[in-house]
């Protein structure tokens, strides 16, 4: 089976510091992947490049075998990639249903033209596009605060109206940077029961990075460990527990 | 209900008021005469137009005076070469405006689409620049038909409130239709976050060369319109002055509101026209110790505005008592101040009449309104706007 996502060698340079250096991995379709590593080890820079925010000095970067090196975000973003971030990235002055909608909207076909008359078309379209934004609001516990302003929602929240938003564009592929960053365990928990959702009755293969040990090894099956943007480890999480090289540079002793 | 049905009776209640007041304004007092309204208008369209670009996409241009004032020479030129007497002014006026507004839609393509890509302030310094290349250009051109400095006669004149205030209810529908639609919502993704705009799928450059496309347009059909109803144009009409207008009214409406864009306009352009006074009128007349009693009591009612807002009051009845002993207290520092002054000789045989004051009041009304409400008069809010609806968890959210 080809694989939904494949780096290959990808490379980037800023000035003399090489954030990423020959990353190559593969995500099949329904991966749980973790990319987790210390910080500054190039884990959001690859998501960067993932998405179009960057563009790789070298190397190739595959999305369903098409090269997807030179596209700018909003064309990766259609073709199926779509992400969350790790500073949270919402619209703030948006209601968090208005939020989710802005993501449906790469999926329809209605011109401005028709927007800015108020043609049935585009009001019909606006009506789906909110139904489907409040079921996803449902599925990620947000819709009794639907209309709440978004940057007035408790930071948990925030964050899960980020996976919302990013899912109302029907990704192929979800990259979550940072997902359960600033939870308490009873929300990284219930998070983790959401993603796993997603995964399984939304059928969508997820690219994750992670602080929270925890949650990467109980929700990952496969693992990459990044440290000054090389690859030192891949594996299960059972494999990067015990590796000497991971526990060196990353986990510490204790765990 | 019906779509069409509620469409064709909105259209037709916008022909109607428009009608209503081009019939209306014929025989009223100047203020509400027909000039004056057909301005009203135009500087609605102005303030609303520039609010798309600059409130609702977030993206900052001040030079809208530019392609006023593009619409406005296409209208003299075009009126110049091949007006001839007989045609039905409103017809051709109307062409005009249309006219006026493709060619401000070019001129808003040629400045928008290099320097929308890039982000930040760069637009800011472009339209600025543009506004007054063309100006400066216009200055030159020593042909008849531009006649550089001294200006043109555009005829014919047609005081054009009918056409102005159906544009202006135009601009306004295409906003909100905008904002009310989802496919609209792009735009004000794009104010709030350029980057996870375009991460979900919305080609930023795009949707802002449109804005900033529509805005233009909307100005160069407003400033044919203006050609027309005052019948006489020359480039100094069209200084950075009236872009900085333009931009006071939509940031003292606030921000991205299409409501608050309308009433700041409105007020804006009124005030100094409602200070005026008409030539041969008795106008109101203040003594110097009233003017300083009145500044000192100003001063003193929005440091106490200032600090109401800047403590927590537990109640609302709490923060109502507050602001009417401040009002009071203000009220009570100017007049005293004003007895003390009168103490001074020089200051109480000082005279001055509205007509003289008319700036610094204008200037003062917009001191106070940014000390007192930063995000303007609106803020964010709409007026009768049901379809998104914004809870805050807090009742009142500061921009």
């Amino acid at each position: 089976m080809k694989p939904v996502l494949a780096l290959d060698q990808a490379t980037i340079q800023f000035g003399g510091l090489v954030a990423v250096n020959k990353v190559s991995f593969e995500l099949e379709k329904g991966d749980l992947f973790g990319l987790i590593g210390p910080n500054g080890a190039g884990k959001t820079t690859c998501f960067n490049l993932i998405t179009g925010v960057y563009q790789p000095t070298s190397g190739e970067i595959r999305f369903n075998g098409q090269s997807i090196n030179k596209l700018p975000p909003y064309k990766i973003a259609r073709l199926g990639i779509a992400r969350t971030f790790q500073n949270i990235r919402l619209f703030t002055s948006l209601s968090a249903l208005e939020n989710v909608v802005v993501g449906g909207v790469l999926r329809t076909h209605v011109g401005l033209a028709q927007a800015a008359l108020h043609l049935p078309h585009a009001s019909r379209s606006t009506k789906k596009l909110r139904k489907e934004a409040m079921e996803l609001l449902e599925v990620l516990d947000l819709a009794d605060v639907a209309h709440w302003r978004s940057g007035d929602l408790p930071y948990g929240s925030q964050r899960r109206l980020e996976i919302a938003r990013a899912m109302a564009t029907q990704p192929e592929l979800l990259l979550l940077d940072e997902p359960a960053a600033g939870m308490n365990p009873q929300e990284s928990e219930d998070l983790m029961r959401t993603v796993r959702r997603i995964r399984d009755e939304f059928h969508k293969t997820v690219l994750l990075i992670e602080h929270d040990m925890k949650f990467v090894m109980n929700l990952c099956e496969k693992i990459l460990v990044l440290d000054h943007g090389e690859e030192i480890a891949r594996g299960g999480p059972a494999d990067i527990r015990s590796n000497p090289k991971v526990i060196e540079a990353y986990l510490g002793e204790a765990v | 209900m019906n779509f069409w049905l509620v469409r064709i009776l909105s259209i037709g209640a916008a022909v109607g008021f428009a009608w209503f007041l081009s019939v209306a304004t014929v025989d009223a007092p100047t203020l509400l005469g027909p000039r004056l309204v057909a301005l009203a208008g135009m500087y609605v369209t102005l303030a609303v137009s520039l609010n798309l670009i600059n409130g609702i996409t977030g993206q900052f241009s001040i030079g809208h005076a530019g392609f006023f004032q593009v619409g406005a020479y296409t209208a003299g030129i075009l009126s110049g070469l091949y007006f001839k007497e007989g045609m039905n002014p409103m017809m051709w006026v109307g062409l005009m405006s249309i006219a006026g507004a493709i060619t401000a839609g070019i001129a808003g393509l040629l400045v928008g689409v290099p320097s929308l890509r890039l982000r930040g302030d760069y637009l800011a310094i472009v339209t600025l620049g543009f506004g007054e290349i063309i100006r400066i250009f216009v200055t030159t051109q020593q042909d008849p038909l531009i006649n550089g400095a001294t200006g043109i006669n555009v005829k014919p004149q047609h005081n054009a409130v009918f056409l102005s205030i159906l544009l202006a209810i135009a601009c306004i529908a295409v906003c909100r239709n905008l904002l009310q639609n989802a496919h609209g919502l792009p735009f004000l993704a794009i104010r709030e976050d350029e980057v996870a705009s375009n991460a979900m799928g919305v080609n930023t450059t795009k949707y802002k060369v449109i804005a900033f496309v529509i805005g233009s347009a909307f100005a160069g059909a407003a400033g044919a319109l203006f050609a027309h109803t005052e019948s006489f144009i020359l480039p100094d009409l069209f200084k950075m002055e009236l872009s900085f207008l333009i931009l006071t009214m939509v940031v003292l409406g606030g921000n991205g509101s299409i409501t608050g864009s309308v009433v700041a306009a409105l007020v804006l352009f009124y005030l100094p026209e409602v200070l005026r006074g008409g030539e041969g009128q008795a106008t109101m007349a203040f003594s110097g110790p009233m003017i300083v009693g009145f500044f000192v009591g100003l001063i003193a009612l929005v440091a106490g505005i200032r600090h109401s807002q800047q403590r927590h009051m537990s109640s609302q009845a709490a923060k109502f008592g507050f602001l009417a002993f401040t009002m009071g207290a203000a009220v009570l520092v100017g007049v005293v101040v004003s007895l003390l002054a009168k103490a001074s000789p020089n200051l109480s045989a000082a005279k001055y009449d509205v007509n003289q004051l008319r700036m610094v009041i204008f200037s003062i009304t917009l001191v106070v309104v940014m000390l007192v409400r930063p995000q303007g008069l609106l803020g964010h809010r709409e007026f009768g706007w049901g379809l998104f609806t914004r809870k805050s968890a807090t009742s009142e959210v500061q921009a």
